[in-house]
């Protein structure tokens, strides 16, 4: 495991971990940003560096249709939470973080026995925080966040597999689709926020 | 420039809806655009020489049956154009049926554009690729399935989440499938191939238990944008899904995988069945129906061994009518009422009969009623699923019957007066524009009832395109 590989693998896992645990979208779309550059990490172990760096410029570009979208629309603060739903997600992260450490093993020798065990790790990382979060929260930017988080952990796991130019080029539209209709459901909120005060104002 | 189908039935309905989307607002000529372009090429897709060479007077067009796309080329042979013909030729009927005021705007060029999006996935190749497609099809949909002007609801969120979720899993087995062919039988990666490949279909066919978000984003959706997702999509998906079976020995020739979508396609029969019986929400009953739908197409693949994918050829267009019939009756019936809740259509039937017969005979069509569309594939199916296991027969005729039940109930609540002691006179208040494309439906529901084989006949030849399957 090369120094690029563990940094890129610990950003991960501390990205992941931030956005299951805060629900602030400052927060999150922060994490985001970081958590694409640790995919490019990943990534470049398997791709060459010019291929790998589609993955970071689609996901910034995702974060930031996201995060940009947040800063025009999302006027509210976010709630404040209780701290212990916060714990309790920290608690859940915890435990995906371990089970993953314990599976990423016995998944590398029964299915990928060619690909580095750090890139198994970080994959699934990434797909198992999703899926927790995809769990527990019914908020839609935040779900558009975890199926970008999913198919980043997914990305990182096939590039080792596969390099096809038509492949990335269908990843990127999905990625930027999802994030388009991320865009799509945080404009819906906000117009839906606005409602009532325009009422008001009549 | 070098003519080829893949530009003729994916890349010219693409830039059509693009020349469409310009004009959303122009009703009239978006529809014209929209309606031509998906009638023309299914016109085209019928009738298509078959060494596709096009001759208009002088002018002679040689098309080739690929298109190639960054080292990857999408292929649209001679055999596949029936399919081409039948959804375009559906996809042209959803959108004339657009003009009906409620259904959102951006339906006509999204739904070329799924459509264009479906007909390459059905000719990638490699194949596997057709997963990302289905996921940008998706992605297309959540504007007209949820638009702008209604809320987010978590169905919508679980839809997009659960059909994201069936890519990762498709291309994993599409990349595993590449080396089992040369295991030998009995090695455990094929039993893994296998899983990871039905978790995928499993996921985006709504199959149980990845099936709640389809009455969710049922009982919010326009019927019209939801009758034709529910048809387009898992048509298309099986579709893809028979290409797996066509080209790999080892899942072909496997027993077990027939039994396991045996037993799927009956769990899926009797869930949708029974919660369709007691429900009172008549778009939530749609979705449970289309669920019921998923299983009985389930069940003609199980059985393809004694002839299932035949009937599952003559049961699409019979779906496809009743669906678009379904769709556009309840259109009607919501902005009319106000809502489908059954309490807001008590005694709905005095005021619009034909309306109402409409949306009773399109239901009783999907359930299987004797003279109607399905009868015939229903009432094969239910035999040929009698003689491996009576016991299935038992469930599937069971869950069979949850969609009557479901119309006996409804017709028990049109026809009831609001107010018994002041009964309303009978009379018809529909006017000829909304009744007369009831009328044609229903007439060709009942011919494809009488005689199932008329308009069919090229379905039969789909699976040509299958060559192993036959």
């Amino acid at each position: 495991m090369t120094a690029t590989s563990t940094i890129a693998f610990v950003l991960i896992v501390l990205t992941a971990m931030m956005i299951l645990v805060f629900r602030d979208w400052r927060i999150n779309a922060i994490a985001l940003g970081v958590q694409y550059l640790a995919v490019f990490g990943l990534v470049t172990l398997s791709w060459p560096i010019g291929m790998a760096v589609v993955k970071l410029i689609v996901g910034w570009m995702a974060t930031a249709a996201i995060a940009l979208t947040c800063i025009r629309q999302l006027k509210v603060e976010s709630p404040a939470e209780s701290t212990s739903s916060l714990f309790f997600r920290a608690i859940a992260g915890i435990l995906i973080i371990l089970v993953i450490f314990v599976l990423s093993p016995r998944l590398q020798a029964a299915m990928f026995p060619q690909v580095e065990l750090v890139i198994i790790q970080g994959g699934l990382m990434l797909i198992g925080m999703a899926l927790m979060q995809l769990g527990t929260s019914s908020e839609a930017y935040l779900t558009i966040i975890s199926l970008l988080s999913l198919l980043a952990g997914f990305e990182i796991i096939h590039a080792a597999l596969e390099l096809s130019t038509l492949l990335t080029g269908l990843l990127v539209i999905t990625n930027l689709g999802l994030a388009l209709v991320g865009v799509f459901f945080i404009v819906k909120a906000s117009d839906k926020n606005e409602i009532p005060e325009a009422e008001e104002l009549q | 420039m070098t003519l080829s189908t893949p530009l003729l039935w994916v890349v010219f309905p693409i830039i059509m809806a693009g020349v469409c989307a310009l004009f959303y607002r122009r009703k009239v000529l978006s529809l014209a655009l929209a309606g031509l372009t998906a009638l023309v090429l299914a016109v085209l897709g019928a009738f298509f020489p078959a060494d596709l060479t096009l001759s208009i007077g002088p002018l002679t067009m040689v098309f080739s049956e690929n298109l190639g796309i960054l080292g990857r080329q999408i292929s649209l042979s001679y055999e596949i154009l029936p399919f081409l013909a039948f959804i375009y030729t559906l996809t042209s009927l959803w959108i004339l049926s657009s003009a009906l005021a409620s259904v959102p705007t951006t339906f006509r060029p999204v739904s070329l554009v799924i459509t264009a999006l479906l007909t390459a996935a059905v000719g990638v190749e490699p194949f596997l690729y057709a997963a990302l497609l289905i996921e940008t099809v998706v992605l297309i949909s959540i504007p007209i399935l949820s638009p702008l002007s209604i809320p987010t609801r978590p169905g919508i969120l679980r839809y997009l989440s659960l059909q994201t979720l069936a890519m990762p899993f498709l291309l994993l087995a599409g990349w595993l499938l590449t080396g089992v062919e040369t295991l030998p039988p009995n090695s455990p990666l094929i039993g893994q191939t296998m899983l990871v490949l039905g978790l995928g279909f499993a996921l985006l066919l709504g199959i149980f238990p990845f099936h709640s978000w389809v009455p969710m984003v049922s009982q919010h959706a326009h019927p019209v944008v939801m009758s034709f997702l529910m048809f387009i999509l898992p048509t298309t998906i099986l579709m893809f899904a028979l290409n797996f079976l066509d080209r790999y020995t080892f899942l072909r020739e496997s027993e077990n995988i027939y039994q396991v979508l045996q037993f799927l396609g009956t769990t899926m029969i009797v869930s949708g069945g029974a919660w369709t019986a007691f429900e009172k929400d008549l778009k939530r009953a749609f979705g449970f129906s289309a669920l019921t739908e998923t299983g009985f197409s389930l069940l003609a693949i199980g059985l393809s061994q004694t002839g299932g994918l035949h009937w599952l050829m003559l049961l699409l267009p019979a779906r496809a009518l009743g669906f678009l019939l379904w769709g556009y009756t309840l259109t009607l019936i919501d902005d009319l009422a106000g809502s489908l809740q059954s309490q807001a259509i008590q005694g709905f039937a005095h005021r619009y009969p034909i309306l109402s017969t409409g949306l009773l005979l399109a239901q009783l069509s999907i359930a299987g009623l004797p003279l109607l569309a399905s009868f015939p594939t229903k009432i094969a199916l239910l035999t040929a699923i009698f003689s491996p296991d009576s016991n299935y027969g038992v469930w599937v005729f069971l869950g069979s019957l949850g969609l009557f039940f479901f119309t006996i109930r409804l017709i028990a609540i049109l026809v009831t007066p609001e107010d018994a002691e002041n009964p309303i006179i009978w009379t018809v208040s529909e006017k000829p524009i909304e009744y007369v494309p009831i009328v044609i439906m229903v007439i060709a529901l009942i011919i494809l009832g009488l005689f199932p084989h008329i308009f069919p006949s090229g379905m039969m030849n789909i699976l040509t395109s299958f060559s192993q399957l036959q």
